[in-house]
C-alpha cells in the first residue's frame, strides 16, 4: 500500500513537472505586453519598464523558467527582505545571508488588474466550485445509478426504454443549453412557485447583515451540471448490471437459492460498479477544475467564473493559475480513484 | 419406483420458443436414486447441460420445460416443475439440491471473500449466527480437504487455483446436505491430475452424505470410472440409458458405438480414426473399414532435424528496480533442449502453467528470448533481427486452441486466407482465389464458405479455417498448441484425421502440444514431457507413455480415467 502511493506520487509529481513545463512555454510565446497591461494604456515608458524589470521580463526565458520554478515550488529561495516577504507570505525555514529557504503557498504571480495574489483569487473561488461540483456529481451518482439499475432489470419494459431515451436526450444537450433552459425555466418563468433565482452565488452579499450562504444559489446550476453526467453514469451503470447478471457467478449465486435481492445487492451490484466509479471520478475532476459555462450563465462565483473573466481581459497570470490547478485537481482525484479501485476491486492490487 | 429414488424425471422436453421452435431436449426419462450416480453423456449441444439447468430452474429465460421432475427430499416429494418464480425455487436451491459448474474460475464471485460466499450459503438456508455459519463455513473448507481453511477463509477467489476453486464450489454445493448433487461438467478445465482429486472428493464425499449425484460429463471414459447408471444424449434426445458396464461394454445405439470408438486410443496408433459420421451413416461398411489404411509413415532416426533448441530459456520479469531493470524473473520456460526430425510429429504434454504455450510462441518469436538457441534449418531464430522474421513466419506456422477466438468475426474466410497470401506473395493476384478455393477442399469445406464469416460454422469447421489459414503459406513446420482440446470427441477425431493426411501430403513435421495424453499419444512419433518450465521425459510415444520413467510422468498417466 505505502510503496504503490510513493509510487503513484511520483508518477504524479513527473505529470505536474510536465504541465507547469508546456503551460510556461506555452504562455510566454502567447502575444501581448504583460508589463503594458499591467500598468495600463496610458503609462508611459519608463513605468512600463520599470513593470517590465519588476516581473523579470528582461531576463533571458530559461531564467525565468528557473525563477517560475522556484515561486510555484512549496519550498523555494527567496529574498530574505520584508517587500519580498510580503510578497510571497513565506515562513522563513532556514535563512542564510541575504536569501532564505522558505515554505508558502505555490506563489503564481499577480493579477495584472487587481494586483491580488492569484493563489488568494483562486482560494477563495475554489470552495463555490468544490461544492457545486460535488452536490452535482452526488446529484448524477445517486440517480444516475438508480435509474441505471431499475433500467437493467426490467429490461425490456417501458421504464427501460423511456430511462434509455432520457440518457440520451442528456447526452446530447450541453450544459450551456441545460443551463439556459434550467435558468429561464425555473429561475424566471417559475419564479413565484420555486422561489429561485436566475443567477447568484453560494455567498450573497447583504448590505445589512454581510456575508451569509445561500444554499438555494446551489440548486439550479447542481441540476444544469449534473444532467450530462446523470445520463451517462445511467447508460453505464445499466450495460454493467447487464453484463453482470449474464455471468456465471450470478447464475452460482441463484443456485445457492439466494433471493433475488441478495443476489442484485450482494453479488451484481459490488460487480458492477467498477466502471461506473471511474466514470463518475473523471466526471468529478472535470467538473472540480471549474464548469465555465454553468457558473458563468448562473452568475455562480467559482474558479470557472472567475477564468472566463480572467481570459476576458487577459489576465494571463489568473488564466495560467487555474491552468495548474485544473491540472493538479486532475491528478489527485485520479490518484484516489485509483486507490478507490483497489479498495473495490481485490484482483487490482496495489503495484 | 423403488422407495431409494431420489429424483424421477419423466417425459422431460425443453423448447425454446419464438418464431422457430426450437426443442433442445425430447422426452427424457431417467432416475437416480440414494447414494448412486448417474452420468449423463454428450456432446456439447446435445442438451446435457440444460437438463441439469433444468433441474435446479436455472434454464436461460424463453426456455420452457415439459414433463415432470419429482424430487424426493427427506420427508416429502417435490414436484420441480411447479415450481416457478425465484422465490419458489429458492427453497430447493442450494438446500435440496446442490450444483457445481464446469467454469471455476468464473463461477465464484470475484470481489468477495471465500469464506463469506461459503457462509451466505449457509445463511441462507440454516438458522444460524453469523459465528455458527463461520464455523460450518471452515468445517466444510476442511471437508473439502483444502489447506489452512481458516487462512483460505479471507481469501479472493483470483488468489485460488483452479482445483481449489472447484473445491470451495463443492464445499458450497454440500453444504446444506442436499438430497442431491448436479456436477455440470466439473472437471472439463482441470489438469488430469487434478481431475482425479476432484473426482475422488465427490465421490468420498457422496458416500458421507448418501447424496445421489448426476454428474455431466462429454468424457465417456471418466463417466465409465464413476458412474452407476449412465444416459447418453445425441442432438437431444436419450439414445442409451442403462446400468455404465452394460452401455460401455456393449452399446446398441450407433452413436454410442462411435464415442467408444472415436476416442483416440494407444491401440489406433498409426491408423485413421473412426468419426460419429461413418457410424451414422447408412453404409455401416465404412465403420468396419474405419480402422484401415494406416496414415503415417515412420521416420528414420537419421532423418535430417528441421528444428533445434538448445538451453531455450524465457524468463519474464516480476520486479524492476527503479530504472526499470529486472531483479528478479518468472522462469516460464527454463533451459528446454529437443530436436524435431522432418517428417515427425512431436509431442509436448504437460498440466497448464508449465511452459508449453510458451516454448511455441518463444519458436516463433512471438515471445522474447532470454537465452539459448533455437536453430531452424540452421539458423538461429533467437538472434534473428526483427526484418528478417517474416520469412521465417511463412515456414512456421501455427494453428491455435481456440476456434472461436483465433478468428477475426469481421472478416469473410477468403478474406482472411487470401491475407496472408497477397501479403506473403505465395501467388499473383489474379490467382488467389482459385488458390483460396483449394486450400479450403484441401480441409474438406465447401467452396462457398469463402463468402461467409467465422460465427457461420461450427467449432470443427472453424479449426479446419484455422487449418487452412495455416496452409496458405505453404509452411514446412505447423505448431499444433492444444489445436483440438476445444473440440467435441467426434470431431476431434476427424481433426486429427485431416491433420495426419495433410501430414502425409505436404511432408509436414508438426509440433503437437496438448495436455490430452492419449490424443498425444495417437499422433506423436515422440513425445515430451514439460514439468514447471522444464522437460522431465523425451523419447519415443509408446516408450514415454507405456513406461514411463519419470515420477511425474507416471503420475499424469495414471490419472487418465480408463474405459474398463
Amino acid at each position: 500500500m505505502f510503496g504503490f502511493l510513493v509510487k503513484r506520487l511520483r508518477y504524479s509529481l513527473l505529470v505536474l513537472a510536465g504541465v507547469v513545463t508546456v503551460v510556461f512555454f506555452l504562455f510566454n510565446v502567447l502575444p501581448g505586453d504583460p508589463a503594458r497591461l499591467t500598468m495600463g494604456q496610458r503609462s508611459d515608458k519608463a513605468t512600463v519598464e520599470n513593470a517590465r524589470r519588476e516581473m523579470n521580463l528582461d531576463k533571458p526565458l530559461l531564467t525565468r523558467y528557473v525563477l517560475f520554478l522556484n515561486d510555484l515550488s512549496p519550498i523555494g529561495w527567496h529574498g530574505g527582505d520584508s517587500a519580498t516577504r510580503q510578497k510571497y507570505g513565506y515562513i522563513a525555514l532556514l535563512p542564510a545571508g541575504e536569501q532564505c529557504l522558505a515554505l508558502k503557498w505555490p506563489y503564481m504571480g499577480r493579477s495584472y488588474y487587481t494586483k491580488r495574489n492569484v493563489a488568494d483569487v483562486l482560494g477563495e473561488a475554489l470552495p463555490g466550485t468544490i461544492i457545486l461540483a460535488l452536490s452535482a456529481m452526488l446529484i448524477a451518482t445517486f440517480f444516475g445509478i438508480l435509474l441505471g439499475i431499475v433500467a437493467a432489470l426490467k429490461k425490456g419494459t417501458w421504464m427501460d426504454t423511456s430511462a434509455i431515451a432520457a440518457s440520451v436526450a442528456g447526452i446530447s444537450m450541453p450544459s450551456f443549453f441545460a443551463g439556459l433552459v434550467i435558468a429561464y425555466v425555473f429561475g424566471y418563468l417559475l419564479h413565484s412557485v420555486t422561489g429561485l433565482n436566475m443567477t447568484g452565488s453560494l455567498w450573497d452579499y447583504d448590505p445589512f447583515t454581510g456575508r451569509h450562504l445561500a444554499i438555494r444559489n446551489l440548486i439550479l446550476p447542481a441540476v444544469a451540471l449534473g444532467i450530462r453526467p446523470l445520463a451517462i453514469i445511467t447508460q453505464l451503470t445499466r450495460s454493467s448490471v447487464l453484463d453482470v447478471l449474464s455471468q456465471d457467478y450470478i447464475r452460482t449465486a441463484y443456485a445457492k437459492g439466494l433471493t433475488t435481492g441478495q443476489v442484485i445487492f450482494r453479488h451484481a451490484l459490488p460487480n458492477a460498479l467498477n466502471p461506473v466509479v471511474t466514470a463518475i471520478s473523471g466526471w468529478l475532476a472535470e467538473l472540480l477544475a471549474g464548469s465555465f459555462f454553468v457558473e458563468y450563465i448562473f452568475g455562480y462565483k467559482g474558479v470557472g467564473k472567475i477564468t472566463v473573466d480572467a481570459l476576458d481581459k487577459f489576465d494571463f497570470p489568473l488564466v495560467m493559475g487555474s491552468v495548474l490547478l485544473t491540472a493538479f485537481i486532475f491528478i489527485i482525484v485520479n490518484l484516489l480513484t485509483d486507490m478507490l479501485y483497489s479498495f473495490l476491486d481485490p484482483r487490482v492490487k496495489f503495484r | 419406483m423403488n422407495s431409494d429414488t431420489v429424483l424421477a424425471v419423466s417425459n422431460l422436453s425443453i423448447t425454446f420458443g419464438g418464431e422457430r421452435e426450437f426443442v433442445a431436449v425430447r422426452e427424457l426419462t431417467f432416475g437416480v436414486g440414494k447414494g448412486k450416480t448417474l452420468a449423463i453423456v454428450g456432446e456439447s449441444g446435445s442438451g446435457k447441460s440444460l437438463t441439469a439447468l433444468s433441474l435446479m430452474g436455472l434454464l436461460p429465460p424463453g426456455a420452457a420445460v415439459k414433463g415432470d421432475i419429482i424430487l424426493h427430499t427427506h420427508d416429502k416429494a417435490l414436484t420441480l416443475t411447479a415450481l416457478k418464480t425465484n422465490s419458489d425455487w429458492q427453497p430447493v436451491r442450494g438446500a435440496k439440491a446442490g450444483m457445481v459448474f464446469q467454469e471455476p474460475m468464473s463461477s465464484l464471485n470475484p470481489v468477495m471473500r471465500i469464506g463469506k460466499q461459503l457462509a451466505e450459503c449457509i445463511r441462507a438456508h440454516q438458522q444460524v449466527s453469523g459465528d455458527e455459519a463461520k464455523k460450518l463455513a471452515l468445517h466444510w473448507l476442511q471437508q473439502v480437504q483444502l489447506p489452512q481453511p481458516e487462512k483460505l477463509y479471507e481469501r479472493y477467489p483470483h488468489e485460488l487455483s483452479g482445483g481449489q476453486k472447484q473445491r470451495v464450489m463443492i464445499a458450497m454445493a454440500m453444504c446444506n446436505h442436499p438430497v442431491l448433487l448436479i456436477a455440470d461438467e466439473p472437471t472439463t478445465a482441470l489438469d488430469v491430475t487434478v481431475q482425479q482429486e476432484v473426482v475422488r472428493l465427490m465421490q468420498y464425499l457422496q458416500q458421507q452424505h448418501n447424496t445421489a449425484l448426476i454428474f455431466i460429463t462429454h468424457d465417456l471414459a471418466l463417466a465409465a470410472t464413476i458412474a452407476d447408471d449412465v444416459l447418453v444424449m445425441y442432438k437431444g434426445e436419450a439414445v442409451e440409458y442403462g446400468t455404465a458396464a452394460e452401455v460401455l461394454r456393449s452399446p446398441k445405439h450407433p452413436y454410442t458405438q462411435a464415442l467408444v470408438a472415436c476416442k483416440p486410443s494407444p491401440e489406433q496408433k498409426g491408423l485413421k480414426l473412426p468419426t460419429v459420421s461413418d457410424f451414422l451413416d447408412a453404409d455401416r461398411s465404412k465403420a468396419a473399414a474405419g480402422v484401415s489404411a494406416p496414415v503415417t509413415t515412420t521416420v528414420g532416426v537419421d532423418a535430417e532435424h528441421i528444428l533445434e533448441v538448445s538451453n531455450l530459456k524465457v524468463w519474464f520479469a516480476e520486479e524492476k528496480n527503479w530504472l526499470g531493470k529486472p531483479t528478479s524473473y518468472f522462469k516460464a520456460v527454463d533451459g528446454v533442449s529437443f530436436h524435431l526430425r522432418k517428417g515427425e510429429v512431436l509431442g509436448l504434454v504437460g498440466e497448464s502453467g508449465c511452459g508449453k504455450s510458451t516454448v511455441s510462441r518463444a519458436l516463433i518469436g512471438l515471445l522474447p528470448v532470454h537465452e539459448g538457441e533455437i536453430r531452424y534449418n540452421g539458423e538461429n531464430l533467437a538472434a534473428l533481427p526483427h526484418k528478417e522474421w517474416p520469412r521465417i513466419r511463412r515456414d512456421i506456422q501455427m494453428i491455435f486452441q481456440d476456434p472461436f477466438a483465433s478468428l477475426n468475426p469481421r472478416m469473410t474466410v477468403g478474406d482472411m486466407l487470401m491475407e496472408s497470401m497477397r501479403v506473403h506473395r505465395i501467388v499473383a493476384d489474379s490467382g488467389l482465389k482459385t488458390e483460396a478455393c483449394r486450400l479450403l477442399d484441401i480441409v474438406h469445406l465447401p467452396a462457398d464458405a469463402l463468402k461467409r464469416y467465422p460465427h457461420q460454422f461450427s467449432g470443427g469447421q472453424r479449426q479446419r479455417i484455422g487449418i487452412a489459414r495455416a496452409l496458405a503459406l505453404k509452411p514446412k513446420l505447423i505448431i499444433c498448441d492444444e489445436s483440438v482440446s476445444a473440440l467435441d470427441v467426434s470431431v476431434q477425431a476427424q481433426i486429427l484425421n485431416l491433420l495426419k493426411e495433410l501430414q502425409h501430403e505436404f511432408q509436414l513435421s508438426y509440433l503437437f502440444i496438448s495436455h490430452d495424453l492419449s490424443v498425444v499419444h495417437y499422433i506423436s512419433d515422440r513425445v515430451m514431457v514439460m514439468q514447471s518450465g522444464k522437460i522431465v521425459e523425451c523419447g519415443e510415444a509408446e516408450q514415454v507413455l507405456k513406461r514411463p520413467e519419470n515420477a511425474y510422468t507416471r503420475r499424469l498417466v495414471a490419472a487418465i480415467p480408463e474405459m474398463k
